[in-house]
C-alpha cells in the first residue's frame, strides 16, 4: 500500500501525460487525418531528440536542488556547435567533431558549475549570465552565418532512420535517458542526488559531497547540451548560432511537465521524456493545423499550469 | 566498574572573552543513560558539541576508552564511535527508511566503477535493527516523510546504530513529540543503553529524565555543579540545582 502511494507522484504524472498525448492525437486525427504518416512520426522524434537531451540535463540540475536551474542550455547548444565547427575549419580532423561538441559542452557546463558551487552565485543569475555570454559569443564568432562543412558520414547518422525512428534518437537520446534512469534509481549516486535536492543540510551532515556532485551535474547538463549540438549539426548539415534559441524555456517546461519538482529532490527521467514527446507532438500538430505561433505558446503554458495543478491537488488529497 | 567509554578532563571552552564552559570533568559509561540538565546557556549544548566534534575545546582533554583523542570535525568523532542525533534529525523525507539509515554509506557493489545499491541487503539490515529496537515500523521501504516524529527518532537511532556508534548523543529527542510518542522514544533510549551503548541525553523535561536516566549531571553557568544517581535524588532537588536555589550550588557560587 505504502509502496503504491510513493509511486503515485511519478505514476500520476506519466498517466496524465499519456492521457494528454492521446487527446492531442485524437484531436489531430479528427481535424486533419492526413497528418498521420511515418514521415510525421519520424520528424516528431527527430525534433524531440534535441529537446530531450537538453531537458534531461535541465532535469538533473533542478533535481539536485540548491535552487538549481540551467538557463544557459540554449547558449551551450549554439556555442558548442559553432566552436566545434570552427575547430574543424581550423584543421581539427572531422572524425573528432562529435567528441569536440560534447567536450566543449561539458566545459561550458562545468563553468556554470564553478560559478554556482565555488563562487556560490545564485544559479538563476549565474546561468542567466552565461546564457547571454554563450549565445552572444556564438553570434559574435560567426556574425550569424551558418557554418557548413559537416562530413557526409555524419550526415548519414544525423538523417538516417531505423524502422522510421531517427538514428540520433536511438543512439544518443535513448541511451542517455536509460543510463540516467539507472543511475538515479539503482545507484548510491542517485540516492545522493535525491537527498541533496530535498534536504541539502542533512545531505551535508551525512557526508555527501554536495558541491562536487552539483558541479558534476552542471557539467553533465553541458555535456548533454553538447550532444544536442552534435545532433543538430549532423541533422542540419551546418552549425547555426541560433539553434539553441528558446531551448532553456522549452527544457524547463518539459522538466516541469515531466514531474520534476522545481524545489528539487522529486521526479524521474521517464516523465521528462514523455513530456518532451507530448510537447513536440503538440507543436507539430498545431503547426500542421496552421495555428498561429502565439496560440501555440499559450497552449503550452496552459498545459504546464494544468499539470502542475493536478500534481499539487493530488498532494493535498493524500 | 570498568573504565568509562569516554572521559572528559577539565574541559573548558572560551568564545573570545566569554567563558562558555570551565573545568568540566565527566565520565560517560557504556550501557548507561546519562542526562545533561541545565538552563538555557548553562553550557550543556557547548559540551555536547565538543563531544560531537563540532567545536574544539579551549583546554582540557577527552579520552575515549582511555586513549586521548582530539576531534577536528564531526567525522573524527564519528570514527571514534560517537554519533549525535540532532534536534532537526537530518533525515531526507523523500527517501525511504532504509535509504536514510544508509545515506552516505550505502552498501554497494561496484560495476565498472558505478556504485550499484544492494537494496535487499540494506533492507534486511534495517529490518533487523528496527525489530531489535522494537520500533513498530513494518516497512523499511516506507518514505520517512510519512512517519511520525517518534518513528523518525527511531530511524535516526537506527542510523546511529548502523554507524556502530558506541556513544549516542541525543539533543532534546522528545521536545516536539506527543505523549505516546515520547514514551516510545524514551523506551528506545533505554533499549539503546541495554544494548551496551553509552547514551547522553539532553532534556528540559525532568519527568522524562527521571524515567530514563541512570545518572544526571547538572550544568549551571558553564560549570558542572552536580552529579547524582537517579536513586539518590528527586525531581525537586534537581530543579533546585538547575535554578541555583540548592545550598550546594549557592556554596559553590559564593566561593567564586
Amino acid at each position: 500500500m505504502i509502496r503504491l502511494r510513493t509511486l503515485q507522484g511519478p505514476a500520476l504524472t506519466l498517466s496524465l501525460l499519456a492521457l494528454l498525448w492521446v487527446i492531442v492525437l485524437v484531436m489531430l486525427l479528427a481535424l486533419k487525418p492526413s497528418v498521420f504518416s511515418l514521415g510525421t512520426m519520424t520528424s516528431i522524434i527527430q525534433f524531440s531528440t534535441i529537446l530531450a537531451l537538453v531537458s534531461l540535463g535541465q532535469a538533473l540540475v533542478i533535481m539536485a536542488g540548491g535552487a538549481g536551474i540551467d538557463l544557459s542550455v540554449g547558449g551551450i547548444v549554439s556555442l558548442s556547435a559553432i566552436v566545434a565547427m570552427l575547430f574543424v575549419k581550423l584543421g581539427l580532423p572531422p572524425v573528432l567533431l562529435p567528441a569536440a561538441c560534447i567536450l566543449i559542452g561539458t566545459f561550458l557546463g562545468a563553468l556554470n558549475g564553478i560559478l554556482v558551487t565555488k563562487l556560490t552565485l545564485l544559479p538563476l543569475i549565474a546561468t542567466l549570465g552565461t546564457f547571454f555570454i554563450y549565445s552572444g559569443l556564438a553570434l559574435a564568432l560567426t556574425g550569424g552565418a551558418a557554418q557548413s562543412g559537416v562530413p557526409t558520414w555524419l550526415l548519414g547518422w544525423g538523417r538516417g532512420t531505423l524502422a522510421g525512428i531517427p538514428l540520433t534518437f536511438l543512439t544518443i537520446a535513448l541511451p542517455a535517458f536509460a543510463i540516467t534512469g539507472i543511475v538515479l534509481v539503482w545507484t548510491a549516486w542517485g540516492r545522493w542526488i535525491y537527498a541533496m535536492g530535498f534536504n541539502e543540510r542533512s545531505a551535508r551532515l551525512v557526508g555527501i559531497p554536495v558541491d562536487r556532485a552539483r558541479l558534476i551535474l552542471y557539467a553533465a547538463s553541458g555535456a548533454l547540451g553538447g550532444a544536442a549540438a552534435l545532433v543538430s549539426v549532423a541533422w542540419l548539415g551546418s552549425a547555426r548560432a541560433n539553434i539553441g534559441q528558446n531551448l532553456e524555456l522549452e527544457s524547463l517546461t518539459a522538466a516541469m511537465l515531466g514531474g520534476i519538482a522545481i524545489t528539487g529532490g522529486r521526479g524521474g527521467v521517464g516523465g521528462v521524456l514523455a513530456a518532451v514527446i507530448l510537447l513536440v507532438t503538440l507543436r507539430t500538430g498545431l503547426l500542421q493545423l496552421n495555428v498561429n505561433t502565439v496560440w501555440q505558446v499559450g497552449i503550452v503554458g496552459t498545459l504546464l499550469i494544468f499539470v502542475l495543478l493536478a500534481d499539487r491537488l493530488s498532494q493535498h488529497w493524500r | 566498574m570498568t573504565a568509562p567509554f569516554l572521559a572528559a578532563r577539565g574541559i573548558a571552552k572560551r568564545f573570545g572573552a566569554l567563558t562558555a564552559l570551565s573545568g568540566v570533568d565527566l565520565d560517560i559509561n557504556a550501557g548507561e543513560v546519562l542526562a545533561l540538565l541545565g538552563d538555557n546557556g548553562a553550557g550543556k549544548s557547548t559540551f555536547i558539541k565538543i563531544l560531537a566534534g563540532a567545536h574544539a575545546q579551549s583546554s582540557g582533554e577527552l579520552l575515549v576508552e582511555g586513549a586521548p583523542v582530539s576531534f577536528a570535525s564531526p567525522k573524527d568523532a564519528a570514527s571514534s564511535g560517537i554519533a549525535t542525533i540532532f534536534q532537526e534529525l537530518a533525515l531526507s523525507e523523500n527517501l525511504s527508511i532504509a535509504e536514510n539509515v544508509f545515506l552516505g554509506r550505502e552498501l554497494k557493489r561496484s560495476v565498472l566503477g558505478i556504485p550499484f545499491l544492494k537494496r535487499g541487503e540494506m533492507r534486511k539490515r534495517v529490518d533487523a535493527l528496527l525489530t531489535e529496537l522494537d520500533a513498530h515500523i513494518s516497512d523499511p521501504e516506507a518514505p520517512v516523510g510519512s512517519l511520525s516524529g517518534g518513528q523518525r527518532q527511531a530511524v535516526a537511532i537506527c542510523r546511529a546504530l548502523n554507524l556502530n556508534a558506541k556513544l549516542v548523543i541525543m539533543d532534546e529527542p522528545t521536545a516536539a513529540l506527543a505523549v505516546a510518542e515520547t514514551r516510545k522514544v524514551l523506551s528506545l533510549t533505554r533499549r539503546l543503553a541495554e544494548r551496551g551503548c553509552a547514551v547522553v541525553l539532553i532534556s528540559h523535561n525532568i519527568s522524562d529524565v527521571f524515567e530514563v536516566a541512570d545518572r544526571m549531571v547538572v550544568f549551571r553557568r558553564g560549570r558542572k555543579v552536580a552529579e547524582r544517581l537517579r536513586a539518590d535524588t528527586n525531581p525537586e532537588e534537581i530543579v533546585s540545582l538547575i535554578t541555583g536555589a540548592h545550598p550546594d550550588v549557592r556554596a559553590l557560587e559564593r566561593t567564586n
